[in-house]
């Protein structure tokens, strides 16, 4: 299991999003990757993330099973992290 | 005819600045760092300078900080107040509404272990005052909110917030002013820090300010010689500096008349746009230079380069998003659709009633053209 975080440093959501991303990390270690949507913008092609920042893309077996996109809170984000299996009901 | 209503964005450079800039880079070649007499007129044309600035303002001479622009002020601003009072806490405040020179480096201090709150606006995308006196906390040493958003044009309290904020001895308050400077008069006493660029009231690119209170020090973020402050080196730009001054007092130069006609003209395109399929961002808080709005199914991108076509100018969101996404308006409006579909139209003394009403012949055409295209494609 792994995530793929891309950010911008320009971007409030992604201030925003780093905060509750790192208490979520406290609780529940997981692979993070950060990618800069700027300096790193080969590689964040690849997994086309729109245009709403922050883009955490969740892979499994390095097969992609789910994103969240902008803002969230850390409820809602352990939530569908639960919803797609990155985290169990007992997590 | 062109027709440019991007003036928020940026202006073109006064006849008379531009004038005064060639005249001291011709006349005045010393180093104002030198101790000879071409140093000494040069140091002094600055002294003028200063002492201009600062009477406009209301300010001292000795609080300006000559810096490259809005985004040196920002950064200078924000790291230099956080490197330097970091000892007394490091958890700052500011809004969903900054240019990307403020949230950049609150990323950057987030990384260092600085922590970040947003304060809430309320609806009209003004900052919850009574969520900002939550948010202070013992450790929090600053607050950075804009005088006026760049995109939806949303003009903040501030005296409200700097009453909040300085019941708090070691929290500073700063604003990035840089669009409502010689649009708007400022009340600098109630700031701690301010940061401008000349570029938004006809000044050249390349020059800015930050203002500072004498009592409050910062880390400078550029270390070297004295220049005219210790808080950023760098040989004086002598000519830039001069020109900075020049475009201040001619922005403030018949302020009323110009603040009027610009009612004027934000009154009738208020008018006119109402009547169009379109959705009006801006509100009875925002400025009348700024008019935002966004267009029903059809992406702002597409309808900018069909008013490029005809020469006519204005923005989708600042050039600091990804794609079509306005923060801004999402934070004001909490519509997604809106947010990815906004425009921005801003007006300066220089806008004429001409070019309103030629700007709305070509809209409301590209508009009907669009819609009908759009329309097409969906059946």
């Amino acid at each position: 299991m792994k995530v793929i975080k891309i950010y911008a440093i320009w971007c409030s959501g992604c201030l925003v999003m780093n905060q509750v991303w790192d208490r979520i990390l406290k609780k529940y270690p997981i692979e993070t990757i950060s990618l800069d949507y700027d300096l790193n913008e080969d590689e964040v092609k690849v997994y086309q993330p729109g245009n709403i920042l922050p883009v955490f893309i969740f892979f499994h077996q390095n097969q992609e099973i789910g994103r969240i996109v902008g803002e969230k809170s850390e409820k809602e984000m352990i939530s569908y992290m639960k919803e797609i299996g990155v985290l169990s009901d007992e997590d | 005819m062109m027709i440019y209503l991007d003036y928020s964005a940026t202006t073109p450079v006064h006849d008379e600045v531009l004038s005064t800039y060639v005249e001291v880079c011709k006349n005045f070649i010393g180093n104002p760092n030198s101790l000879h007499k071409l140093g000494v007129f040069a140091k002094r044309l600055i002294d003028a300078s200063s002492s201009q600035i600062a009477s406009i303002l209301n300010i001292k001479s000795s609080e300006i900080i000559y810096t490259s622009g809005a985004s040196e002020s920002n950064n200078t601003a924000i790291k230099g107040i956080c490197f330097r009072y970091q000892n007394r806490g490091k958890h700052i405040i500011t809004t969903e509404l900054e240019h990307s020179s403020i949230i950049a480096p609150l990323n950057y201090l987030q990384n260092l272990g600085f922590e970040v709150d947003f304060v809430h606006l309320d609806e009209h995308g003004r900052v919850d005052l009574e969520d900002l006196k939550r948010l202070i906390r013992e450790d929090t040493i600053l607050v950075s909110v804009c005088s006026v958003n760049s995109e939806v044009g949303v003009r903040q309290p501030l005296k409200e917030i700097s009453q909040i904020v300085h019941q708090h001895s070691k929290c500073f308050f700063h604003s990035d002013v840089t669009q409502s400077i010689g649009k708007e008069k400022i009340d600098f006493s109630c700031l701690d820090l301010a940061s401008f660029s000349a570029q938004k009231f006809f000044g050249m690119k390349g020059i800015g300010c930050l203002i500072k209170k004498q009592s409050i020090l910062i880390e400078p973020i550029i270390h070297g010689g004295k220049s005219t402050t210790v808080f950023r080196s760098g040989t004086p730009p002598v000519a830039l500096i001069t020109s900075l001054a020049k475009a201040l007092r001619l922005s403030y130069e018949d302020f009323e008349k110009k603040t009027e006609h610009v009612l004027q003209l934000h009154d009738y395109f208020m008018k006119r746009i109402r009547n169009l399929d379109v959705f009006v961002n801006s509100n009875s808080f925002c400025i009348p230079h700024i008019i935002n709005f966004s267009l029903n199914q059809i992406q702002s991108e597409t309808m900018l380069h069909a008013l490029e076509e005809e020469d006519i100018y204005i923005s989708t969101q600042t050039a600091c998003s990804v794609g079509n996404y306005s923060r801004a308006v999402f934070a004001i409006t909490k519509n997604k659709n809106r947010a990815m579909s906004s425009m921005r139209v801003s007006l300066s003394y220089l806008t004429t009633m001409e070019e309103l009403d030629q700007f709305f012949t070509i809209f409301t055409k590209k508009l009907e053209k669009l819609s009908d295209l759009k329309s097409n494609v969906g059946k």
